[in-house]
């Protein structure tokens, strides 16, 4: 069966916790790695998670001098081959959408590979915004989420 | 798929590798310095040394080649740790030692072959520069060739042609990022960079006034990929941002 991420902005609620599990899924001796998946903050408790589209024409595989990204057909992700990269980080560049990510701390370039088939973020997300699903089902709008059963529910609404 | 014997480890390997390759693969160690994923092997810094056999030759014929070049054959036979080869890693990392005595790098590497002191006379003129060729090599990969070795023997030096700020570079920082040593000098800021003595222009977001590439960059990406120069202007923060925003708009259509 075809997987995909799917986003539902409507019900980010921008805990985080899918930029911790990230960081913390790609780092390692316990150093998070430069978060895959950002999320713009747009109020409080709203929020927007930005995340690699694996765009079908992708400008990073179009200006990767020693194709080093390429497309893993069992997923749908583009993948990076750490083998071949040179760091000229021309794909940080040329990314329309700022999902290519230069890490500081690794020195390597962050790209979302959906974790092979399994998004680390996924099972963090409390409200479902981001979810890994059948393809048939991508399409479907996401229920709107009732924030004030939620405060309630974590016992911040008193 | 071809397998040969690593130190007395049977491994077997890709058609393609190298015996650096199969090497890594049989868990043993062989230190490098010129030796980069991304790039051709090369050859040049002669630490990845070891005693290699082919199964058609007389049992106790062994060659010295360099492992990250060499590529591997069925049958053969390799031993990263006989005499003669750990002999020869320490000339190697004297000689290094001597031409780069305040070098890190090369301090620790030939400490670990229990060298404290070269026996050569030092550099007067301590350098960092370990020649290994790893910046021009991803200069001419990244498709720049902006800086070349130059002169010969003890003279030799990585340098932009005629010592001159050189036309080609982009100011894309590679080469420094690639150094083993860090020791290709440069600075940048949000307004203006500058390496191998070329100042270079930012590219700055027209919005916020990060800058993150050059302007000879984004041009130089656009000739090769075809992706137009609009897509390098903003930083990949502000893209997020748009991008986010973008999201917004679309569900207040709903």
């Amino acid at each position: 069966m075809r997987m995909i991420y799917k986003v539902s902005v409507e019900r980010c609620i921008a805990c985080g916790k899918c930029e911790l599990a990230c960081a913390f899924a790609h780092g390692s001796e316990g150093r998070p790695a430069k978060t895959r998946i950002n999320i713009h903050r747009r109020g409080p408790e709203l929020g927007t998670p930005v995340v690699c589209f694996q765009c079908d024409d992708a400008a990073c595989v179009a200006v990767c001098p020693t194709e080093a990204l390429v497309r893993n057909p069992e997923t749908g992700a583009i993948e990076m081959v750490r083998d071949r990269c040179i760091l000229c980080r021309m794909c940080v560049a040329a990314c329309p959408f700022g999902n290519m990510l230069w890490d500081e701390t690794y020195h390597c370039v962050q790209k979302c590979d959906l974790c092979g088939g399994d998004p680390r973020c996924v099972p963090f997300c409390p409200t479902g915004a981001i979810a890994w699903v059948p393809v048939e089902e991508a399409a479907i709008p996401p229920e709107p989420l009732d924030r004030e059963a939620l405060a309630y529910e974590v016992g911040a609404g008193g | 798929m071809p397998t040969l014997q690593i130190n007395g480890r049977r491994v077997t390997v890709a058609e393609d590798a190298t015996i650096l390759d199969a090497a890594r693969k049989a868990g043993v160690e062989i230190p490098t310095l010129c030796q980069f994923d991304g790039l051709e092997p090369w050859g040049g810094c002669r630490l990845c040394v070891v005693d290699m056999s082919l199964a058609s030759w007389d049992d106790d014929w062994f060659k010295v080649v360099t492992s990250c070049n060499h590529p591997v054959e069925e049958g053969m036979t390799v031993l990263t740790n006989t005499e003669r080869i750990i002999e020869t890693r320490r000339v190697v990392l004297d000689l290094l030692l001597a031409r780069c005595p305040e070098t890190p790098l090369i301090q620790g590497l030939a400490r670990e072959h229990g060298i404290d002191q070269t026996s050569y006379a030092p550099n007067p003129e301590p350098d960092d520069c370990i020649l290994c060729g790893l910046c021009t090599r991803v200069c001419d990969h990244i498709g720049v060739s902006a800086i070349s070795s130059v002169n010969r023997g003890w003279g030799r030096e990585i340098a932009p042609p005629f010592h001159k700020a050189p036309p080609d570079c982009i100011g894309c920082l590679a080469c420094a990022e690639v150094c083993p040593t860090d020791c290709i000098p440069y600075s940048t800021s949000n307004t203006r960079r500058e390496i191998w003595g070329k100042e270079f222009e930012m590219l700055r977001d027209p919005k916020t006034g990060e800058a993150v590439i050059t302007k000879a960059q984004a041009q130089h990406f656009a000739e090769r990929s075809g992706v137009p120069t609009t897509y390098f202007e903003t930083s990949d923060a502000s893209k997020r941002r748009q991008m986010a925003k973008t999201f917004e708009r679309l569900g207040q259509l709903k």
